[in-house]
């Protein structure tokens, strides 16, 4: 009979408050570092919420499950991860207190407790499918007015603009970003490196997630980490770095192009493959009829150098003289290489030679008989480089047709140590995520995934093929690239439309669990964000919360009427008029001038942030019971077992 | 993995640094690193010594970390423009034309690690040796991107320091001494040679991984031998009189060649090809089946045999200019030997680096309050702006300058040992060391020069004591005497970086909340 543990509500807030006040000491702009070691002298520094998480190596069945939730929410919107745990901590807090003042009375329970959790189940649910429904269009009429709406193209388009440029935007955007992760030393730093080279990278004509996905699944190949250097030694350079030095020595050259070709496999011939068998000296007769000379080992493998030959024979025909490789060749290629001046670079990454193939539009070669001119690339240099106390080859390639505006460039992220150039690259790879979910269209992945969840919770022994009135996702309320100013203004805004709908929508339920209870429960749970970013002075939050009430009030009602009619004119059709765009944008302006010197968030990212938070927190409220299974090594300490959670929700709950 | 022991919980602190126990262990450390802080200082120990001392100010002086993070961070940035720019007082422009200067950084260096135990005429030595062979390193004449060469380090250990010597060109292992008779007869024009990266010992290693069975009768090793020797043939027909592989030579072939009078040399290993081929001019052969190019073969000219102690090495030198040299380092045991070759490593290291950056900065501490005497001055002057450019007060804004300067002057400081005690003078804002802690009206008998040798004493001059408080003033930049040189240099690249590389890693430490210690 394995143990089993109950778990009662205090338990949870109580283990979600442990995270909380660990990821706290990071949080805001008077958060810091979080330094772990280890009696073995590694060490760790991170600023970074879900690396922090991650390091704490926690037991508790319960914080590994919600550990974990906050690491898949992060790995797809990069960001967020501190904000999700506060969220969650306070979001409990309120449903404990709300539970403990009203255990729910309409069933018969066998003890308080139960009676508690079954509550608290309901009013986490009721939220999560409160914020389904109503969350995409709160945002739309409470926060977005206030926001502005990035356009990728004016982001790329030309640098010298005057006035606050689109480029100044998602440079703040990347500001506020690093902010929370890497401190304020650097933020600005980075994120005009950022901002560089996404410029830098910009397919015209294509949508901006097509630009930043490539950066996204190219970044390791694209990126070199340099240890030992101050952080704003980090740079862009022109070209590709490939990480591997010359197997033979590089050939200076005066020549204006260089001539490569990249090679998956061996260019000297195998004779033999595994499980082929040679048989020598056998009957005179059977030599004599396939080859006369065929009676020395030596002939064969003549044979191969001389195919070889004939290889590079035809590489000098194409004009080659650069040999990129996958694998390690033999002392004969490199020798014959060397041999007609040909460098030759082994042992190349697949992802650094995909790369390589897609920016200098050369097909690598599969079989080293049939080197055509397509498999040829031209570049524009081809030389050794040396970053920090590593030499690389760095190449360069020719403007092609398509890519006329693309000007390839790779990124050298310094740190003082290999542990901070990890963070630094880890943060870049998560800004270019983040700017990926500012861009996505709202609602197409994350809300219909809870919807899912929603349904199958509900009914709790039903299946996720089942759901029956949920309508295939087909409105996307809200536009993607609209961001808000940092510093708390989204959670002002959502609590004041959150409190707003709570007193129109219903008068009549007035159970814990109606519609007015769970927007004023969220509203308020909400303000847990501006409080700790104002947290090393109370006498700010306050100031800031009564700015916000009289810059809301002032322009709220024309701005929210203004903006529900075109709202509903433009949602009723499918496409969106620019120019009713515009006019929201420039009526923004007055509102938005209040807070330009802050830094920006992107709306999408809170958005999906607060769906995640109540998807985690409805999930985790639905677990009662811990079975600690036991492995036979594992019977002395029933803490450490290999704890596995069981969702062990039979409660009759409707 | 199992664990059959309760893990123990991890130990955590909040704001570590404000913790008494912690803060001990960095004074600890601070204190060891003073002590193996030389007159003659080292780029890591500087970042160190400087790193701790930010912390330890910024402590003391109570300011936030944030502010004290900001302001450091701002005066980084005055610091490096400062040492950057054209009219930066403790920066000298390195003179190619004479070797002074640079034997002067090379020897700071060298000096600055003391497990060499080197004499003060042995450091002098091998200062001079590593600036030599830099030299030899740099092309002379060749037009275009210049590449720069390479030096190859021969140990030799159980001899003198003052033994060590450079040569141009390369220096092989013999180890078969009885070619040497020989050799002797050669004559000294240029000779052809061949270098092979492929194994010559009969084994055909590129065949595959499949099988091969052999019948009766077939004798695949005399088949290869075979083969090899035909190799030989060609090259006695082309009159090569050294052959070098990479890898093993059979015995058989090995007698053949000797027998034709040609010297053999196998075993090269990787790290000499390349130096060989670039001296030589040869393309390394790997092909066992086809004629060598003529192309392929290499030069060499004036075969020499050359000992030391028991080494016996053949001397090859270039056929015509090459930046290829050998440095042959002699040292009493193998610790301290391989601590030399560390060493000049390193010194080449610093010397490639002024090629890029043709500066150096005044050692002996002179650096370090010179900036500190500058960055005082200047922030000074500039408190309103950096005041609202950093969001804070103006007082959080002194003590953080306070702190800064203060541990510039500590580092300088720590080059003193054996009670002395550090002054600075309040014209140029130099380094200087006196023997006691009295400051007397005849103070400039006393002192000599300055840290670096730049300043000498002269009675109109005034001094203070180190982290106490004097005027702020704007050092004076020395008058341009091409007959004064700094005693002391460092290399003004490693020091530029050793410094924001301080400065970054006091701010990490000084962002540190939470502690976390994993016990298990």
């Amino acid at each position: 009979m394995p143990p089993v543990e109950r778990l009662h509500l205090d338990h949870v807030v109580q283990t979600v408050s442990v995270l909380e006040s660990v990821v706290l000491r990071s949080f805001g702009p008077e958060g810091g570092q979080v330094l772990f070691t280890r009696d073995t002298g590694q060490a760790m520094l991170s600023r970074s919420g879900a690396r922090i998480l991650t390091a704490l190596r926690l037991e508790h069945p319960l914080a590994r499950m919600v550990v974990e939730c906050v690491l898949k929410h992060s790995t797809v919107t990069g960001d967020g991860s501190k904000t999700f745990i506060l969220l969650l901590a306070s979001l409990l807090r309120m449903i404990h207190k709300m539970a403990c003042k009203e255990p729910n009375v309409s069933h018969t329970y066998t003890s308080r407790q139960t009676a508690e959790a079954s509550t608290a189940r309901h009013l986490a649910d009721n939220i999560l499918a409160f914020a389904l429904e109503e969350l995409d269009d709160l945002i739309a009429m409470g926060v977005i007015p206030y926001g502005c709406c990035l356009s990728w193209e004016d982001f790329t388009a030309k640098k010298h603009l005057p006035g606050p440029s689109n480029n100044d935007c998602v440079q703040k955007l990347l500001t506020s970003f690093f902010h929370s992760r890497l401190g304020r030393s650097h933020c600005d730093f980075i994120s005009k490196l950022t901002c560089e080279l996404l410029t830098h990278w910009k397919f015209k004509r294509d949508q901006p997630s097509l630009s930043l996905e490539f950066v996204n699944d190219n970044l390791d190949a694209l990126h070199t980490p340099v240890s030992g250097f101050p952080i704003s030694c980090s740079r862009l350079i022109e070209g590709q770095v490939i990480h591997r030095d010359f197997a033979t020595p590089c050939p200076q050259t005066e020549q204006k192009t260089v001539k490569a070709a990249v090679f998956s496999g061996y260019l000297q011939p195998k004779l033999l493959n595994a499980g082929q068998v040679l048989q020598l000296g056998c009957g005179e007769q059977w030599m004599e009829e396939n080859s006369k000379n065929n009676r020395s080992i030596v002939q064969f493998s003549a044979w191969t150098e001389r195919s070889l030959e004939c290889v590079f024979a035809n590489l000098q025909s194409l004009g080659v003289s650069v040999i990129l490789s996958a694998v390690k060749q033999s002392a004969a290629v490199l020798s014959l290489a060397a041999q007609a001046e040909m460098c030759v670079v082994e042992c190349v990454s697949e992802n650094e030679l995909s790369l390589f193939a897609q920016l200098s539009g050369a097909t690598p070669v599969s079989d080293c008989w049939m080197v055509e001119p397509e498999h040829v690339a031209t570049l524009t240099f081809c030389r050794p480089i040396l970053l920090g106390a590593h030499r690389y080859v760095h190449v360069a390639f020719n403007d092609s047709e398509e890519r006329v505006t693309v000007k390839p460039c790779s990124l050298v992220i310094c740190g003082l140590g290999e542990g901070q150039t990890d963070q630094y690259t880890c943060a870049f790879r998560d800004a270019i995520r983040m700017l990926l979910s500012t861009w996505e269209p709202m609602g197409m992945t994350a809300t219909t995934a809870s919807k899912r969840t929603l349904q199958s919770t509900k009914s709790t022994y039903s299946h996720v093929d089942q759901i029956p009135n949920v309508p295939p996702f087909q409105q996307c309320r809200l536009q993607p690239g609209y961001v808000i100013p940092a510093g708390g203004t989204f959670e002002f805004l959502l609590h004041h439309a959150l409190l707003q709908n709570g007193t129109s929508c219903s008068a009549s339920d007035d159970t814990v669990t109606s519609g007015l209870a769970v927007s004023q429960l969220l509203a308020n749970a909400l303000l847990i964000v501006p409080r700790q970013i104002y947290s090393h002075s109370p006498r700010h939050f306050l100031q800031a919360q009564a700015r916000f009430q009289t810059i809301i009030q002032n322009h709220s009602h024309p701005f929210s009427l203004v903006y529900k009619q075109e709202h509903r004119s433009i949602f009723g059709e499918s496409a969106f008029p620019l120019e009713e765009d515009k006019l929201t944008k420039q009526a923004d302006v007055s509102a938005k001038l209040f807070m330009s010197d802050s830094g920006l968030e992107s709306v999408s990212c809170k958005y999906q942030l607060l769906l995640a938070v109540l998807q985690c927190l409805s999930s985790i409220l639905h677990v009662d019971t811990v079975l600690h299974t036991h492995t036979a090594l594992h019977t002395q300490s029933r803490r450490l077992a290999n704890t596995s959670w069981e969702d062990t929700d039979d409660e009759t709950e409707d | 993995m199992s664990r059959l022991s309760t893990k123990s919980p991890s130990r955590c602190t909040d704001l570590p640094l404000d913790n008494a126990d912690i803060c001990k262990k960095l004074d600890l450390l601070r204190q060891l690193l003073r002590s193996c802080f030389g007159s003659d200082s080292d780029c890591g120990l500087f970042a160190a010594i400087l790193c701790l001392s930010l912390i330890e100010q910024a402590k003391q002086s109570g300011l936030r970390g944030n502010v004290a993070i900001r302001v450091n961070k701002h005066l980084l940035g005055l610091c490096t423009s400062y040492l950057q720019g054209e009219d930066c007082g403790c920066k000298v422009k390195l003179d190619f034309c004479s070797s002074q200067s640079l034997i002067t950084l090379a020897r700071s260096v060298i000096s600055s690690k003391p497990t060499c135990v080197l004499t003060e005429p042995e450091t002098l030595h091998i200062s001079r040796l590593a600036v030599q062979a830099f030299l030899l390193t740099v092309p002379c004449s060749s037009p275009g991107i210049v590449s720069l060469g390479k030096i190859v380090t021969v140990s030799v250990e159980g001899h003198g320091v003052l033994n060590s010597t450079v040569f141009p060109g390369v220096l092989l292992d013999m180890p078969d001494v009885f070619t040497i008779d020989k050799v002797e007869t050669l004559p000294s024009d240029a000779l052809r040679m061949v270098l092979f990266s492929a194994s010559l010992a009969g084994d055909l290693s590129e065949l595959g991984d499949g099988i091969i069975e052999l019948h009766p009768g077939v004798d695949t090793d005399s088949q290869i031998l075979d083969q090899l020797l035909e190799l030989g043939k060609q090259v006695v027909k082309d009159e090569v009189k050294l052959f070098v592989c990479q890898k093993v030579i059979h015995p058989v072939l090995q007698q053949y060649l000797r027998g034709h009078g040609i010297i053999v040399i196998e075993r090269l290993g990787i790290t000499l090809m390349e130096p060989l081929t670039q001296l030589t001019g040869a393309q390394p052969v790997a092909t066992l089946h086809t004629t060598i190019p003529a192309k392929a073969y290499g030069r060499v000219r004036d075969l020499r045999i050359r000992t030391f102690g028991s080494k016996t090495m053949l001397h090859l030198h270039p056929p015509g200019e090459c930046a290829i040299c050998t440095m042959i380092l002699c040292h009493r045991n193998e610790t301290m030997l391989s601590e030399l070759k560390v060493v000049c490593q390193k010194t080449e290291h610093v010397l490639r680096l002024t090629l890029r950056e043709p500066s150096a900065l005044l050692g002996g501490g002179c650096t370090e309050t010179h900036l500190a005497a500058y960055i005082r001055h200047k922030s000074m002057n500039e408190i309103p702006e950096t005041v609202s450019a950093l969001g804070c007060s103006q007082t959080e804004c002194l003590l953080g300058v306070e702190g800064f300067c203060r541990s510039l002057e500590a580092v300088a400081a720590a080059l003193e040992h054996d009670g002395r005690s550090s002054l600075m003078d309040l014209t140029h804002a130099h380094h200087w060391s006196h023997p006691t802690d009295v400051l007397t009206e005849h103070m400039g008998d006393s002192l000599g020069s300055c840290g670096c040798g730049l300043v000498e004493s002269s009675p109109i001059q005034k001094w203070t004591y180190l982290n106490s408080k004097y005027p702020q003033f704007s050092p004076a930049p020395l008058s341009e005497d091409a007959s004064v040189q700094p005693h002391v240099l460092d290399s003004f690249t490693a020091k530029l970086n050793a410094l924001q590389v301080a400065v970054e890693t006091a701010n990490l430490a000084l962002d540190v909340r939470y502690l976390i210690q994993d016990v298990n």
